[in-house]
């Protein structure tokens, strides 16, 4: 009788018999890229976040309070309580748990030492990731670098920042050398190379202001020559700037590493965090979309993310405006959309909006990313959730101004024309048909400002550069308190944690 | 010829020959006839009558007249494997019968015990025909929602708690709520929330009786909200937008009139509601059958169109008999359900009544003006979407999110329904080798296959989220279900001298939740309609997906053996042990036990009690007993890694199938085990009262929880037996009968309090959200904290209201911080409870109970002559309810019941609610507080009914036995505080609902009935 009371685990694999083949190690690999590619169910991912948290957008959305995470941090609203903070918190704590997991147990795994080494240098890679994300993000915080006990789950304490900003430079170092140079695209693209780890690394660095040391990993991120294809690595700016926001350009060679999206996995709103689409499409579309017969094949979303007016004017005649921007605004106004003050061209129909305005309207909606009829998937019935187009986690111009940056604080004096630096921020206005300028520390802020608009750059850049309290302050900004994320409250409860000083705690 | 004392006949009497199997039973005339020798003597016996004995005379012809059985003492309960005499039950047994129910409109066995016995506490979750309610036993014995359900037993079959909805009402014969553990612990490690024992009517020996009973009629809506109307509407934004130094949205807030009442759009006045049964019953001392079939058709009152309900019955419960030491039969019900229902119930996020509450009162229903349809709409929008004359529906102005003009939404469900198909029953043989040893074997079993058809068409119906459906799909969803139960029992029963013993010892084996299913999703097929949808169309390979459901076995393997003794019906004693073995634990924890025992003592039947006519019955009782509660997840005592944690390499696309352990493991996961102690006395006085009074101590002990994991862990939580609760209550029933002249009269009421208090968490946790109910921005609303009532309401307690700047300046922190920099006159004041320089998620506290403190019911039937007149009614009180109607991110543009007009201005300063103001600067709405809350209080009278019953000599003519007409209200009047629809508020696991009662989301309400019915019987 007893017997008849075990019944068949069926897909419920025991741990304890898992992580025993390399099939097994893949997937446990795979888990841990899911949690890169997380975004949350509430329809929103860390470039969302970050796009709202700086100058040059607002949350947007159908009310005040729509994705009320993106509000309150583009109104410097949030609390301990209300945020994108658990967000933050929980997708870095899980990818490393899962890091952790893999690493304590693929020693055990019999399988071809090479495949081995790549694996646990992708595992290691992606945990010093999510640690610098989350030691930016909220700098208080616990160091765990194997599975917590159940019996010292509430006994877990924060480290100095110091502590994980080390450990991270130690593990990245570890990995570089398992990692391959390339990857072919067809099979593995968006998987870690030697390239993403030492941009990591040289982003990790410069975050630490070891000036040198970045600008040396940048180097060889970004080749002997810039503008010139990196000849281990293949990387290259692309010749036209448009193209890095067409969805069929994945894992092209500016991009050093990227966050992988389908349109095949179905994702529904039982789940919609649960989706391998990319959710930033849908959110940036404009609402009610009113086309008319030669407009721009935008799908209709939720209108989050956009553009102020004063971007929009600071970008306005450079030539990277166009992909950019979606200018719904001046679409309405020459009747390419809507109709909305009844004077345009004949049989475009009476007088109707060419869009429902949503909250924090400008009219300026995020082109790089704005949901596309082009871009719909194939598969399924739920388009929304559904759309393929991959974010960039680090590209090429990223580094090559990033490289400029370190050079220019390293080396202050080695900067001029000609020079290794000025190459690098010239090449990245050079594939835009734009003159060469100096290097200064204004002229790579308003390159970065420019080139990687909407991707999730500029609040930590302004963080970086200490301009963060002066340039945020009209959006609420706290000097001293809107720095760093406040740790989730959900943490505090029942643990050792303590919340951080910058949110009145006592860390 | 059987009669009651004043000469009534008395049908379905058992006459029984002494010493034979030989038995007979009265017509509806009250005559029997038996072949029976001269001399023989008759044991004659019914039911809530004195049994008699009389000897056949010469000649043959028998006239008794049967006394009723003022206390009740003959009556048998049913306690689970056996009946037991009343006098003798020493568990805490409530019990309802059929006559209790008999013409009550109630489509449910929940609605049948809604304030019918003491000890429960029950709320409808919806109103929608055929929804469940929340059925509470004695208060909350474990966390979340599942594991507070009884456990419900139909003729010995343990059905699910989902399932129980295949019941025809009319084939009930009685309900026995088994409450303290020494009753519930023979159904030991399922039992710990209660068992309600369900036994379905049996034929009899005696003539074929045919019975037809039926009602029709119509329900109403009982309330409507009472909302602001277009001109208030706009008045009312206007002075928000002011107070927040914005544009006026409106000029002329008064040219609006009206506007629309979407209430009055989607509620039906008139919806029908009826239902037909007919039973055949009738046998020989060979045979006995009972059969029949029922009816149910309900149109819901809400969205008429897509909320109906509509059951079919068919019952044949049959035993036969061989030979002398033999039976075997069987107890078969099924059932064929056909349900639409509205969607969202409860649930702020859209649906029609959530809409109908939020959206805007100018903007019109439907656009019969093409021009201004034309500034909606983009005439080329090939979604559009039009009502059947062929005009657009309006469309809700940008920022009503998920609201979604009602009568468009309606359109798009068109058709849609779920339907089932139960067929659950058993087969026994119950053989008496030697008398009084009954060995018995039982196979039990559900069938159910259900599964639902859907179709929506392509819509544009608003630009907020679901507003747009590109595509047409259609989806079919089938499942099936085959649980089963296999029972043997022996018991022996003996009586020598004044000792009665009975000895049952019994194994039974268990096997639920073994389900399959698979839905089918095609997209993108020509269609616009449910009529013409199809999966004939061949849609795409693209566009269509499938999924599949496996559930996980479910197997429990029990011993059980009771043991019970009285001796000369004074000294009463039970005893019982069961083991269960369940497959949700661990090789360390498989087995439970639960043991229990419970003594009486009748003092009324000693020697030495006074003889007298005030208290002529009286029995006290007490017991204590161990049940158990095995509802947590499969596989939870061993650590798993699971699938879905995915990621996409390559430009193909490929989908890599992501493992990684689940949560960690808990080996040593046990029982959740509850212990209760029951003291209580049955008495009788005056001959016409009687009362029942119980007092109760519940704790249950490893509560099964999944304790809150820190997000840093970065794994999922796992199952542990962490916190213990208790629960105390005392529970009072009271009958009278009496008959005066022509007047019978009888009244029934109870009332039932408990008191619930967590006594243990994890170690140093104090505090915890589990199944918490939550709202919109607000987060969570309620929170278990140690020491309190599971699930408080959690917020900031106010203050009252500032009126002047002058409070808000002074109103400061010990550092002299200004508290509540954003407020201004009208503005709520928050108390600083922890004393720190700022309002914070720590000043927040306890604001009420959602749960109520006390449940009683109350029914009165006087009978007059031919006339029959009953009353019945029921109520809670003590609890706290939270309402929240409206959509906070829609800001001020959603609409307002009238009582924002009582709201802060600077003419209304006595105003019971804040200031409006856009935006909403000082949380006055955004910081839960207690404008939400709402006294829970509420007595409804559930039905009303008159009836009359023809004359003999006018039945005799039309060949009846029985002729009654009656007219019925359900819900004629609510009685309550509450300013919402409906006080009643189950437990909805909806969106942010939580294992709470009383949160209020626009609930669909309960209907007011008119009806008229018929019993007929042959």
């Amino acid at each position: 009788c007893k017997k008849d009371l075990d019944v068949n685990f069926q897909e419920r694999i025991l741990v304890d018999n898992y992580y025993k083949s390399p099939a097994d190690a893949l997937a446990a690999l795979i888990s841990v890229y899911d949690r890169f590619g997380y975004q949350d169910g509430g329809l929103y991912d860390k470039v969302a976040i970050m796009d709202v948290a700086g100058d040059d957008q607002l949350a947007g959305g159908g009310s005040s309070t729509d994705i009320n995470a993106l509000q309150v941090i583009s109104n410097y609203t949030l609390t301990p309580a209300i945020g994108p903070q658990t967000y933050l918190w929980n997708k870095g704590y899980a990818g490393i748990y899962r890091a952790n997991i893999l690493l304590s147990r693929i020693d055990a795994i019999s399988m071809d030492a090479t495949t081995k080494a790549r694996y646990t240098a992708e595992a290691k890679t992606l945990r010093a990731l999510f640690y610098f994300d989350l030691v930016r993000f909220f700098k208080n915080i616990p160091l765990l670098t194997a599975e917590v006990p159940v019996s010292e789950m509430y006994n877990v304490t924060q480290v100095p920042q110091e502590d994980v900003y080390a450990f991270i430079e130690k593990e990245l170092v570890a990995a570089i050398p398992g990692l391959p140079n390339t990857v072919p695209a067809a099979t593995e693209g968006g998987r870690l190379t030697k390239g993403a780890a030492q941009a990591l690394l040289g982003k990790v660095y410069l975050w630490e202001k070891k000036y040198q040391l970045a600008a040396d990993q940048f180097a060889i991120v970004n080749g002997p020559t810039p503008g010139q294809a990196n000849p281990t690595y293949g990387y290259k700016l692309l010749p036209n700037f448009a193209d890095l926001w067409k969805v069929s350009n994945k894992f092209n060679s500016e991009s050093i590493l990227e966050i992988v999206h389908t349109g095949a996995s179905l994702g529904n709103w039982n789940d919609a965090g649960a989706t391998e689409g990319n959710l930033l499409n849908i959110i940036t579309g404009p609402r009610g979309y009113n086309p008319n017969a030669a407009a721009p094949d935008y799908y209709s979303g939720y209108s989050f993310l956009v553009f102020t007016k004063a971007f929009f004017d600071f970008i306005h005649f450079d030539p990277r405006n166009g992909a950019t921007v979606a200018n719904l605004d001046s679409l309405e106004k020459n009747y390419i959309i809507g109709n909305y003050d009844g004077n345009g061209p004949a049989g475009s129909g009476n007088k109707r909006p060419g869009y429902t305005p949503g909250y924090n309207n400008t009219g300026y909606f995020l082109g790089k990313f704005i949901a596309r009829q082009s871009n719909k998937t194939t598969i399924g019935t739920n388009f929304d959730l559904n759309f393929s187009q991959d974010i960039y986690e680090i590209r090429l111009a990223d580094t090559y101004l990033l490289e400029a940056e370190s050079i220019m604080n390293a080396t202050p004096g080695a900067v001029g024309t000609g020079s290794r630096a000025y190459q690098l921020l010239n090449a990245v206005r050079a594939r835009v048909g734009l003159n060469p300028v100096a290097v200064t520390q204004d002229n790579i802020e308003k390159e970065r400002r420019l080139e990687l608009a909407g991707e999730g750059h500029r609040w930590l850049d302004l963080i970086r550069w200490g301009k963060a309290a002066t340039v945020l302050a009209s959006k609420g900004f706290v000097a001293g308190k809107n720095e760093i994320f406040p740790i989730p409250i959900n943490e505090l409860n029942n643990t050792k944690l303590l919340q951080s000083k910058e949110w009145g705690g006592t860390k | 010829k059987v009669t009651e004392q004043n000469g009534a006949p008395l049908p379905g009497v058992t006459v029984k020959l002494d010493g034979t199997t030989k038995a007979a039973s009265t017509d509806a005339n009250g005559v029997f006839s038996i072949q029976a020798p001269v001399g023989s003597k008759l044991t004659i016996s019914l039911i809530g009558m004195a049994t008699q004995t009389v000897t056949v005379p010469a000649g043959g012809r028998i006239n008794v007249s049967l006394k009723a059985d003022s206390k009740d003492l003959s009556e048998v309960v049913v306690v689970g494997y056996g009946t037991q005499k009343k006098s003798v039950v020493t568990g805490a047994i409530s019990s309802v019968k059929a006559s209790d129910l008999e013409n009550q409109p109630v489509v449910r066995i929940e609605q049948s015990l809604q304030g019918r016995t003491s000890g429960l506490t029950i709320a409808a979750t919806s109103g929608q025909p055929g929804s469940s309610a929340t059925v509470r036993l004695r208060g909350f014995t474990s966390f979340g929602n599942d594991k507070n359900n009884p456990l419900w037993v139909v003729d010995g079959v343990v059905i699910d708690n989902g399932g129980i909805g295949y019941l025809n009402q009319n084939d009930i014969e009685s309900i026995e709520v088994l409450k303290d553990a020494a009753s519930a612990a023979i159904y030991g490690a399922r039992a710990a929330s209660g068992v309600i024992l369900v036994t379905t009517k049996k034929g009899k020996a005696g003539n074929i009786s045919i019975n037809y009973s039926g009602y029709y009629g119509t329900q109403a809506p009982a309330k409507k909200l009472d909302m602001l109307n277009a001109s208030q509407y706009a008045t009312v934004r206007n002075q928000a937008a002011s107070a927040a130094g914005v544009a006026l949205p409106y000029a002329d807030p008064a040219s609006y009139g009206v506007g629309t009442d979407w209430q009055s759009l989607i509620f039906n006045d008139a919806a029908p509601k009826q239902n037909h049964e007919v039973s055949i019953s009738g046998g020989s001392d060979k045979a006995t059958f009972y059969t029949s079939f029922g009816y149910t058709d309900i149109d819901g009152i809400v969205a008429t169109p897509i909320s109906k309900f509509n059951r079919a019955n068919i019952r044949l419960n049959s035993t036969y008999k061989p030979a002398k030491w033999i039976t075997i039969g069987e107890n078969l019900g099924y059932s064929h359900a056909v349900t639409s229902g509205i969607g969202e119930t409860n649930r702020e996020y859209g649906g029609v009544l959530s809409s109908a509450i939020n959206l805007d009162p100018i903007m019109p229903a439907v656009i019969d003006n093409p021009t201004a349809a034309a500034s909606v709409y983009n005439p080329n929008n090939p979604l559009g979407f039009k009502d059947d004359n062929g005009n657009f529906y309006s469309i809700p102005a940008g920022g009503f999110q998920e609201m979604k003009n009602p009568l468009a939404y309606q359109k798009t469900r068109l058709g849609n329904y779920n339907w089932d198909h139960n067929i659950i029953g058993n087969a026994f043989v119950d053989i008496e080798p030697v008398k009084g040893l009954h060995v018995r074997s039982t196979l039990g079993t559900k069938l159910a296959f259900y599964g639902g058809d859907t179709f929506t068409p392509a819509f544009f119906l608003g630009n907020g989220p679901g507003g747009v459906n590109a595509t047409a799909t259609l989806s079919r969803n089938l499942n099936y279900l085959i649980n089963y139960n296999f029972e043997n029992t022996v018991s022996y029963n003996r009586v020598f001298d004044k000792h009665n013993i009975t000895l049952l010892v019994g194994q039974g084996a268990y096997k639920d939740n073994n389900a399959r299913g698979v839905t089918s999703t095609y997209g993108n097929i020509p269609a616009t309609t449910f009529d013409e949808a199809s999966f004939r169309y061949n849609a795409l390979a693209a566009s269509r997906t499938t999924s599949g459901s496996d559930g996980t076995d479910h197997r429990v393997n029990s011993l059980f053996s009771r043991l019970q003794y009285n001796y000369a019906e004074k000294y009463l004693f039970t005893a019982l042990i069961r083991r269960d073995g369940s497959s949700r634990f661990g090789a360390n924890h498989k087995f439970g036990y639960f043991p229990s025992a419970s003594v009486g003592w009748v003092p009324t039947l000693e020697d030495f009690f006074p003889k007298n006519n005030v208290l002529t019955f009286l029995k006290l009782r007490g017991s204590y007993g161990v049940t158990g509660q095995d509802l947590i997840g499969d596989f939870s005592y061993v650590p798993t890694v699971g699938p879905g944690r995915n990621y996409t390499f390559g430009t193909t696309e490929t989908i890599g199938i992501g493992y990684s352990p689940n949560a960690p493991a808990n080996p040593d996961l046990k029982w959740e085990e509850t212990r209760q102690t029951d003291i209580g006395f049955e008495a009788t006085l005056l001959n016409n009262i009687t009362l029942n009074f119980d007092w109760y101590k519940k704790k249950t002990i490893g509560i099964l929880q999944n304790p809150p994991v820190p997000g840093y862990t970065g794994s999922g939580s796992f199952a542990a037996n962490v916190a213990d609760m208790e629960n105390t209550g005392v529970e009072l029933e009271l009958g009278y009968r009496k008959k005066i002249g022509d007047f019978n009269i009888g009244i029934n009421g109870n009332a039932s309090f408990f008191k619930n208090k967590v006594t243990k968490l994890l170690p140093g946790v104090t505090f915890i959200e589990d199944n918490t109910a939550s709202f919109q921005t607000l987060g969570a609303i309620t929170r278990t904290t140690l020491g309190r009532a599971y699930n408080e309401f959690y917020g900031y307690q106010t203050l009252g209201i500032f009126q002047t700047q002058a409070e808000v300046d002074s109103y400061v922190g010990p550092n002299g911080t200004k508290l509540q920099p954003n407020a201004k006159p009208g503005d709520l004041k928050f108390a600083n409870l922890n004393g720190d320089n700022a309002i914070t998620v720590d000043d927040r506290t306890y604001l009420g109970n959602p749960a109520p403190k006390m449940s009683y019911g109350l029914t009165i039937n006087v009978a007059y002559k031919n006339f029959d007149f009953t009353a019945f009614g029921s109520g809670v009180a003590g609890n706290t309810i939270f309402q929240g109607l409206r959509r906070l991110d829609i800001g001020t543009q959603a609409n307002w019941q009238t009582k924002i007009l009582d709201s802060w201005s600077p003419t209304n300063t006595g105003a019971t609610l804040p200031r409006l103001v856009q935006g909403d600067p000082n949380g006055n709405y955004s910081k839960f507080n207690s404008v939400y809350l709402e006294k829970g209080d509420y007595f409804r009278l559930r039905t009303i009914q008159l009836g009359y019953t023809f004359p003999k000599s006018i039945t005799e003519k039309l060949k009846m036995q029985k002729l009654r007409v009656y007219v019925l209200s359900e819900n004629l009047f609510t009685i309550t505080k509450y300013s919402g629809y409906d006080p009643e508020l189950g437990v909805t696991s909806d969106a942010g609902g939580g294992a709470v009662f009383s949160v209020d989301r626009g609930a669909y309400p309960q209907a007011r009935s008119f009806l008229f019915g018929l019993n007929v019987g042959f």
